[in-house]
């Protein structure tokens, strides 16, 4: 080919990619229909629809996030770190400016079920639009109401992102949606029952349970939306705890569970099992506790029904006591003054308020990160009713190195039948220095 | 709920997760036993279970149902106990006295599951703190419990 031939080739070439990056970024930045486009308003004073609404924010878990402690509820400011910079959570009280007075109904489900603000901007994915998608029509108006017209108007300015230019573009999180989220509400399965479709309807929509125990891919996607994928609710690393599996599987997730021991667990915060730990502290005192029974019970129906992995699983754990020689050892004899109180000797614990560590997912899952950082951190006041715990896992930072947590949880992971395997001081020292508030590092994307 | 206290009986009315030091001091008035932490980590607060020395500010008092509890109070009903006690007197353990109840629980549960324990048994049951730094005394009064112990218990012709 001649040089001519060359330029009008390149020539061509460049026009084919600007018109391409034209249609991308229109398409990145276009306001999409909403389902509720035509619906209008909601009437003002509708007193069962603001409640049922405000139900639906408990389910939704929005105050985790939209909120600052000791500030008022969903005034936004909660700063979120990203590898890229970092991120605040906005203002979503009714103020005109500076929240979402502004809205119009269609504007709201935008933002909720589609991740798209009113400008056509794309929100960033820490909001767990990919799962409020669910959400059905009538629970967005009620959402709507309760927003508009059940919380006081706050005007706190929201913080910008300081995520820097060209990564703070935000047209491609568009495509991002495209090839990831699934823009149709839920769906009834009819070949199940009505206890059942709430469950799935909660734990897959408002709910948002996928955001930390759904592992995620390359591009922090989700790997499943719905149970129709077998990495559900399978267990995932994430802000430096480990959510575990809420399948059936009998080690690392649910399966020794029953029903009642799980909506006992959602109501209470503790159950024979476990008690609420890490960022599932959050969850409960904010959300799962003001459910309904009814709601409860079909979340476990759902979770229930999910079956495990017995491959990724392994052999199902069976008790086994300890000898009294085991406390010998340097873990072990860091286990029987430092945790043995609590989770006694036999480490059965006091169940439901001191867990027992013998069976514990944290100590059956090969990701030693939930027991590393509640031996560093300790664990969050669990408030049930508004009532705080009597009892709370104290913080071992500044009294244990790491070689010693690292040897306790290796004891305790090896001990009583559990199978989670060694810990080793590097894996607690890069928690510790992770979980550090004044670390330059700080934890991930904070996903609830 | 009925609790077995210094071989006494005793009606309580509280909530099951009640801590068993607050049903104690606040409900029973046996305050010998002291609030130190409240996480398990002074032993301040330890009485005994069943003979086993327990931290009774992360005790549910439900879990001490049908068990038979002793605190400071009744610790010298006990023989191991009274000379436990007197061992105290005789080293002058105390300083402010704080976490004394405490360690006097911790050293008798040790000498009556093991009458005559080895350096290493005694430095792992004592763990309980002390802000006043009375460890030196603490351990001179034990080991000296402990060999005490061993004299008396050992037979004839055996060196200790």
């Amino acid at each position: 080919m001649s040089k001519r031939h060359y330029a009008k080739a390149a020539g061509t070439l460049a026009l084919v990619g600007l018109v391409v990056l034209v249609l991308l970024v229109w398409y990145g930045t276009r306001v999409p229909a909403s389902a509720l486009d035509a619906a209008g308003s909601v009437a003002p004073g509708d007193a069962a629809l603001i409640q049922r609404g405000e139900y639906v924010a408990r389910a939704s878990d929005c105050v985790a996030c939209h909120s600052l402690p000791d500030s008022p509820a969903f005034a936004g400011g909660l700063k979120m770190a990203t590898p890229l910079g970092a991120i605040y959570a906005t203002n979503i009280t009714p103020d005109v400016t500076a929240g979402i007075g502004g809205y119009s109904l269609a504007d709201f489900d935008r933002a909720i079920r589609h991740g798209v603000a009113p400008e056509g901007r794309r929100l960033y994915p820490a909001m767990p639009y990919p799962s409020y998608a669910k959400l059905s029509d009538e629970d967005i108006r009620a959402l709507y109401a309760f927003f508009m017209q059940g919380v006081s108007p706050v005007a706190a300015a929201n913080k910008p992102s300081e995520i820097p230019w060209p990564l703070n573009v935000r047209w491609p999180i568009a495509l991002w949606n495209t090839l990831f989220t699934q823009p149709e509400p839920f769906a009834q399965q009819t070949t199940q029952d009505a206890v059942w479709n709430r469950g799935a309807y909660l734990v897959q929509g408002a709910g948002h349970c996928g955001s930390c125990h759904t592992p995620r891919g390359l591009a922090f996607n989700e790997k499943a939306l719905n149970d129709s994928g077998e990495q559900f609710l399978a267990g995932a690393l994430l802000d430096g705890w480990y959510a575990p599996s809420l399948r059936n599987d009998p080690n690392t997730g649910l399966g020794r569970w029953s029903e009642a021991d799980i909506a006992q667990f959602l109501k209470t915060g503790r159950n024979q099992h476990a008690v609420v730990f890490g960022s599932m502290t959050e969850a409960f005192n904010n959300s799962t506790q003001f459910l309904t029974d009814a709601d409860l019970a079909a979340i476990a129906r759902y979770l229930k029904s999910l079956p495990g992995d017995p491959q990724r699983d392994g052999p199902p754990w069976q008790y086994q006591a300890a000898e009294a020689s085991v406390f010998v050892s340097a873990g072990g004899h860091l286990y029987e003054t430092r945790c043995a109180s609590c989770h006694g000797l036999d480490g059965k614990g006091q169940a439901p308020w001191m867990p027992p560590l013998a069976g514990a997912t944290s100590a059956m899952t090969a990701a030693a990160e939930s027991a590393i950082n509640i031996s560093l951190n300790g664990s969050l006041r669990v408030v049930a009713a508004g009532v705080p715990d009597a009892y709370r896992m104290p913080a071992f930072r500044e009294q244990l190195s790491d070689l010693e947590i690292a040897q306790v949880l290796s004891f305790v992971r090896a001990t009583w039948g559990n199978q989670g395997g060694e810990v080793d001081a590097k894996a607690v020292a890069t928690l510790r220095a992770h979980t550090d508030p004044a670390s330059p590092t700080p934890i991930l994307l904070h996903m609830r | 709920m009925e609790l077995r206290i210094n071989q006494k009986t005793y009606q309580v009315d509280a909530e099951a997760d009640t801590p068993l030091l607050w049903v104690i001091r606040d409900d029973l008035g046996l305050t010998g036993t002291k609030y130190g932490c409240g996480l398990a980590q002074c032993g301040a607060c330890s009485v005994l279970v069943d003979g086993n020395v327990v931290r009774s500010c992360v005790t549910p008092v439900a879990g001490v149902v049908g068990r038979e509890v002793t605190t400071i109070e009744a610790i010298e009903v006990d023989e191991v106990g009274k000379r436990v006690v007197a061992a105290w007197v005789e080293y002058q353990v105390a300083q402010c006295g704080y976490c004394q109840s405490g360690q006097v629980m911790a050293a008798t549960a040790l000498l009556k599951r093991t009458p005559k324990p080895n350096d290493a048994q005694i430095a792992a049951a004592m763990v309980n703190l002390c802000r006043c730094g009375t460890y030196n005394a603490i351990n001179a009064a034990v080991h000296e419990l402990a060999t005490d112990v061993a004299t008396l218990a050992a037979p004839a012709g055996e060196i200790v």
